[in-house]
């Protein structure tokens, strides 16, 4: 016998590690270069992102934080007090809250004394005064009705609203478009932030994009040299995507740390004050958003940079 | 190795009612020619004849506007952008102008153009190669000279080196003595005759009517876009004007 051929491992492991370090320096290494190369002319797309990124970071912890508001508000609205005559029948007053309780519409119902009014006006800012002015309790008894949806509202009140029990002065606490006005007030801020973002996001898209189109303009040759010995597409566009990730992640970290900080400064200087306006903000959520601003930043780079070579770059 | 089918060497180029037109004008009027492997030929003509066309055809830059074109068993014709790629690896490109990446130093040109074609390819590995295929143009010692440190001439041999370095099956050139004296330029030539000899076909668009003269090789003829004569080698002296624009 001539003598035995063995055949070796296929090295697996190196190939992974050459073809992972062919890809780092053609596709990244090659990118971060040539972004350090053109930041001159990437420093307009990096100042317009972070700016909206900041903006967006700010716009979204302040739609958060209305939107909490919002859902307090509808809470808050969704509990309609039906104040009952001094004079009703305890059998009135039973027969309402049994139809009350037994409403599709209603998910509960609490019996308010006239003491316990009392005792509630005493915690809110001028009615203390107000009780302190008459010998008598002003106050009425009440029954508070928690109502599943607030569009419901409006309907339970006006089936209550002539019942025996129900005082006929002052029947209900239902104020007819309150929770419809603070909607329409959200609603408005809402379209203003979006339309505002939108309008930054075009102008940061649009220098982005005009700064990758400068860098395949100034890299024409390079590109077409590329083209010409067979490197594949992505090889070709791969580093252009990571130049404009590069630009929208560091413009992200940048935004978010900006974003992150003020809501910090806020939280840490006026907790109770900042709560009671912000509500629902909290360390958690500010880093939350920052983090999120990071990753919108990233896409925006290399989503910019991709529309960016569809249109100047030729295959 | 020669690509057999059936008994028959198969050609790497194939052309066939190849018409190409720019607006309404016939850049490529009905062409018909096949390269085989080992096969060295030449494109001559006067300028605007449609030399670089044909040879951009080739190498999938633009589409025909009718007929067939086949380059090493890829029907290029109908190649999908996203694969032209795939056939630009099985072809080496020399231009007039050498092309190379000014930044790289010769030997990490040739380097890129077997990496670009293959990850699989490690640094030490396709620093082997590319120093034997600069070695093999004479450039074995200029591998870490910049493109601007070098003289055309080697500029254009290390384009020669990157353009062979994968081993493709065809190797084109469009006037890849253009820039260069007459001496540099038979250098060159050289080159492309022991290319040939190693079994990749050679297809060279030049002007230079002094070199297909005495090289004796097949002469195919562009005139108005027209493959007006199709000459074997060793039969290409009376045509030699043609070449001269």
């Amino acid at each position: 016998m001539a003598g035995v051929l063995v055949k070796g491992r296929f090295p697996r492991r190196r190939l992974i590690q050459t073809v992972a370090a062919n890809l780092a320096r053609y596709l990244f290494n090659g990118a971060a270069r040539s972004w350090a190369r053109n930041v001159g002319s990437t420093a307009p797309a990096l100042g317009s992102m972070t700016l909206l990124l900041v903006m967006s970071g700010l716009v979204g912890l302040t739609g958060f934080a209305l939107h909490n508001l919002e859902q307090i508000e509808a809470g808050q609205a969704s509990l309609l007090h039906v104040y009952l005559r001094d004079n009703a029948e305890a059998a009135d007053i039973l027969s309402l809250e049994n139809r009350l309780t037994s409403d599709p519409r209603v998910a509960g119902v609490t019996y308010t004394t006239k003491a316990e009014a009392l005792q509630r006006a005493q915690h809110i800012p001028g009615l203390p005064q107000l009780a302190d002015a008459s010998e008598s309790n002003p106050f009425p008894a009440s029954l508070d009705v928690q109502v599943k949806s607030i569009d419901q509202v409006a309907a339970v009140d006006a089936s209550v609203r002539n019942d025996l029990a129900v005082d006929q002065l002052y029947p209900t606490s239902y104020d007819r478009g309150a929770y419809q006005r603070i909607q329409a007030v959200l609603l408005g801020a809402a379209v203003a932030g979006i339309a505002f973002l939108g309008l930054l996001a075009f102008v940061a898209v649009t220098v982005t994009m005009n700064s990758i189109k400068i860098a395949i303009h100034s890299r024409r040759d390079e590109i077409t040299i590329m083209q010409l010995v067979g490197a594949p597409r992505w090889m070709v566009r791969g580093p252009f995507v990571v130049e404009g990730a590069i630009t929208g992640a560091l413009a992200g970290t940048v935004a978010g740390a900006v974003t992150f900080g003020l809501a910090f400064t806020g939280i840490s200087a006026a907790s109770g004050t900042f709560t009671q306006f912000a509500p629902g903000i909290t360390t958690t959520v500010a880093a939350i958003a920052a983090a999120s601003v990071v990753l919108v930043g990233l896409g925006l780079g290399s989503g910019s940079s991709l529309i960016s070579l569809r249109r100047h770059m030729e295959t | 190795m020669r690509p057999i089918v059936n008994g028959l060497v198969r050609p790497i180029v194939e052309f066939t009612a190849v018409t190409r037109l720019y607006g309404a004008r016939r850049a490529l009027d009905d062409v018909h020619f096949a390269l085989h492997p080992g096969e060295l030929a030449f494109l001559v003509g006067p300028s605007g004849a449609g030399k670089t066309t044909l040879l951009k055809l080739v190498n999938r830059e633009i589409r025909p506007s009718s007929g067939e074109v086949c380059v090493a068993g890829i029907a290029a014709h109908r190649l999908k952008a996203s694969r032209v790629a795939d056939l630009r690896r099985k072809v080496g490109v020399v231009f007039q102008d050498y092309k190379l990446l000014p930044r790289l130093t010769a030997l990490e040109n040739v380097a890129f153009g077997l990496q670009v074609g293959d990850l699989r390819i490690s640094d030490e590995e396709a620093r082997d190669r590319s120093l034997d295929a600069l070695e093999a143009v004479g450039l074995g010692d200029r591998g870490d000279a910049f493109p601007h440190q070098l003289s055309g001439g080697q500029q254009q041999r290390v384009a020669v080196a990157r353009a062979v370095v994968a081993q493709p099956q065809l190797l084109i050139a469009d006037e890849p003595t253009g820039n260069l004296d007459l001496e540099t330029a038979w250098e060159i030539m050289d080159l492309f005759e022991d290319i040939a000899a190693w079994g990749t076909a050679v297809l060279v668009a030049t002007h230079n009517v002094e070199i297909v003269t005495r090289l004796q090789r097949r002469v195919l003829t562009l005139v108005q876009g027209r493959l007006v004569r199709d000459q074997p080698a060793g039969q290409t002296g009376r045509m030699a004007w043609l070449a001269s624009s």
